[in-house]
């Protein structure tokens, strides 16, 4: 199990986003430059941001994109649910497997997931602003 | 490793490939590093083949023999790590899979799986 690039571009532009969200509509160009990621790609998370309800796009000069909602209500499980499909181990179809992976999928993958799920759903994006997630580590 | 937990004898390649549906080149290959490990013994031999080491090992030890450390994203190596904040995110979804596979044993799995055929699952 892997989170992409997808994944973790999109979430590191939320987040500067969430930091800036007091200076109205934010162009990518100045995420691109702060967070040295490339604007093209960029424009391809923010749309799918965009489509997924977590941002809105303001047209226009001095355009832009804003954080849709409060970033203290925006779990990290949901935006990774979105960016990367689902966050999962247990890769074999269900028809396909031989016993002993549905043994190790219902008996260690699926935990697995849920104990990943926990952990992100418990996180809010404006704790991971603040960088307040490490009370969780303690 | 499930398999095996389930066997009292030793284990030919062809019987674990028969009952995994892995390959026997393939199973040859991912035995090294659990050989290495001394997560199995291989006995040479009329009555020779795998089998477990030992009792109370557990999901971590052998997806760690195998695949080394669990890195959810390649952000180890990145200049950035110190000033973003999205970055520990990630540790904390390693700490997590890390200490549940740690949870977990090879012989716990094993006896599901003996239940099931028991069951007539397979």
């Amino acid at each position: 199990m892997k989170i992409s690039t997808r994944g973790r571009y999109g979430l590191r532009l939320l987040v500067d986003l969430a930091e800036h969200r007091n200076e109205g509509p934010v162009a990518l160009s100045q995420v691109a430059r702060r967070q040295e990621l490339s604007e093209k790609y960029l424009q391809q998370v923010a749309l799918m941001l965009t489509r997924g309800g977590f941002l809105t796009s303001v047209k226009g000069s001095g355009g832009g994109y804003q954080l849709k909602g409060n970033p203290e209500k925006i779990a990290i499980y949901d935006v990774l649910d979105l960016l990367e499909g689902t966050i999962t181990f247990a890769e074999t179809a269900p028809g396909q497997e031989s016993a002993i992976e549905r043994v190790i999928r219902l008996h260690f993958y699926q935990n697995l997931d849920q104990e990943v799920r926990k952990v992100f759903e418990n996180i809010s994006l404006a704790e991971v602003t603040r960088a307040e997630w490490f009370t969780y580590m303690i | 490793m499930v398999y095996l937990a389930t066997c009292k004898e030793n284990c030919s390649i062809r019987s674990i490939s028969e009952a995994t549906g892995i390959s026997s080149g393939y199973l040859e290959q991912l035995m090294i590093p659990l050989r290495r490990a001394k997560l199995v013994v291989a006995e040479r031999g009329v009555q020779g083949g795998y089998r477990i080491a030992r009792s109370g090992i557990t999901c971590h030890d052998v997806l760690s023999a195998s695949e080394g450390d669990f890195h959810p994203a390649p952000c180890q190596d990145c200049g950035r790590s110190e000033a973003c904040k999205t970055h520990q995110i990630w540790s904390l979804l390693q700490n997590a899979v890390v200490d549940y596979s740690k949870q977990v044993y090879i012989e716990d799995l094993a006896s599901h799986l003996v239940e099931q055929e028991v069951g007539g699952g397979i």
